[in-house]
């Protein structure tokens, strides 16, 4: 191993941080990008209907207030968007689990009517649970 | 010049570094099994496994239902036959969970489930008269299976039910085919992903982000959660009579889980339960057991599993959340729920 003869040409120069420093903080927004929040937590709740698996609505809660009428499969379903939350009104289905599911209020909520195959999700908001059981 | 290749080879480095950190994120959704059911899976092999998952779960069903006139199980109902080895080890495995539960879980339990038809367009109370007459058609016993001697080389199973008997898997069909799920995920090298085929959670390794997932535990008594349980590589079931249930003329209120003691809408002192354990099936089959069970005897049952130990969140009727001791570092109360949290000891 020999030293170096010219010890001036190795010795770090600003631009040389200035390039460090750049990828640094390239790294950092990385880091942040993909491992940081997802959302902010005043994200506002978006209600997605889908009805026989394709998307029929899909807007704002807050702008989506009033009631909305979707049939399938021979089933109507009545959905009351009302004070930040959603719930089936009326279904002519039978069951009426939809019905009886009560008011959902909360990101990845949802509401499902079998029969009529219309699912009611509500996404959009951060520190939501990923998977919702019962 | 060297100056300029350095940021190039570093910005290259980093926009590698993306690459891995940005799981390809993949999810469907179907309906199958009487429920509706939403898939999610991360990596290189998400899409593929999907596909297959969905296609083994159509499959399932077309094996499990009990309304499918090409089913086995329908089949099995209808003077029995050939069925797939596959519907034998469930049936078994069925079989094996009554015995365990001591007959709180029950396939048999189908005509006094149609007796009441409550999930139907036509619920009725049915007088003890009727329920009476169906009761001595409930029971393990009423069951056989087996390999059959074909004319050519080798065997078939059959397996069939004695006259006016029945039986309805959907008790575990679900916890099946989230078994075969996992299966599925894992084949394709999927390392993180969530399944949640209706009640049936399962949730494959950790998030893209390392952390555990987090399942919420519906509230039976709001729209919100009870709890929140941070998981990774598990399956995780609830039952309850909360969502499916009619009220009859005189404003009684019968769910639709039957007890098979009784022939009618089990009386638990549970709102719901909740069992964790890495088995889908057994998961599935212990939650129904222990709701019909009610807590008393279902903590019991719990402290007899020592050799195969499970975790389980009760919701009691009169206001307490009971949590087994392994969940201690995995529970989070939610805010808003009012239950008073309790944790059993061994």
């Amino acid at each position: 191993m020999r030293s170096n003869s010219s010890p001036a040409k190795t010795r770090p120069t600003p631009w040389d941080a200035l390039v460090v420093a750049a990828v640094v903080l390239l790294g950092a927004l990385t880091a942040l990008l993909f491992y940081g929040p997802k959302a902010h937590a005043d994200a506002p709740l978006t209600c997605v209907v889908s009805v026989g698996g394709q998307v029929a609505d899909a807007a704002p809660l807050a702008s989506f207030s009033g009631e909305h009428t979707y049939s399938h499969n021979g089933y109507t379903l009545t959905v009351f968007v009302h004070d930040g939350q959603v719930e089936v009104l009326h279904s002519d289905c039978p069951g009426q689990d939809c019905v009886r599911s009560g008011a959902i209020s909360r990101a990845g909520q949802s509401l499902v009517c079998l029969p009529a195959q219309v699912v009611i999700h509500l996404e959009g908001a951060v520190d939501g649970p990923d998977v919702i059981v019962g | 010049m060297k100056r300029a290749l350095s940021l190039a080879a570093a910005l290259a480095l980093v926009l590698s570094l993306t690459a891995c950190g940005a799981p390809k994120k993949a999810e469907t959704s179907l309906f199958a099994m009487d429920t509706y059911m939403t898939l999610v899976a991360y990596g290189d092999g998400a899409d593929e496994a999907l596909t297959e998952s969905a296609r083994a779960i159509n499959e399932l069903e077309q094996l499990l239902s009990r309304t499918r006139e090409d089913s086995d199980v329908w089949r099995i109902n209808h003077g029995g036959g050939k069925v797939s080895s596959e519907t034998v080890q469930l049936l078994a495995r069925a079989l094996a969970f009554s015995d365990e539960t001591g007959g709180a879980f029950d396939i048999t339990v189908a005509p006094l489930v149609d007796l009441w038809a409550i999930n139907s367009d036509h619920p009725h109370v049915p007088s003890q008269a009727e329920i009476d007459a169906l009761l001595p058609l409930v029971g393990s016993e009423h069951v056989s299976f087996g390999a059959r001697e074909s004319a050519a080389p080798g065997s078939y199973d059959v397996a069939y039910v004695d006259e006016g008997c029945a039986i309805d898997l959907g008790g575990i069909a679900k916890g099946y085919a989230s078994d075969a799920v996992k299966e599925i995920f894992a084949a394709h090298g999927v390392k993180s992903g969530t399944v949640s085929l209706g009640g049936n959670v399962y949730v494959c390794g950790m998030r893209p982000d390392g952390k555990p997932w987090n399942v919420a535990v519906q509230d039976p008594q709001g729209d919100g959660y009870a709890c929140i349980l941070s998981l990774s590589d598990t399956f995780v079931v609830t039952s309850g009579g909360y969502q499916r249930f009619f009220t009859a003329e005189d404003g009684t209120v019968y769910q639709h889980i039957i007890d098979p003691a009784t022939g009618a809408p089990a009386r638990s002192d549970l709102l719901s339960v909740t069992v964790i354990c890495p088995d889908g099936t057994r998961a599935d089959a212990y939650s129904t057991a222990l709701y019909v069970m009610g807590e008393e005897a279902a903590v019991g049952f719990w402290r007899l599993q020592q050799d195969d130990p499970f975790e389980a969140v009760l919701i009691t009727a009169d206001g307490r959340l009971v949590c087994t001791p392994g969940l201690t570092d995995h529970f989070t109360k939610q805010e808003g729920a009012s239950y008073e949290i309790q944790f059993l000891s061994r």
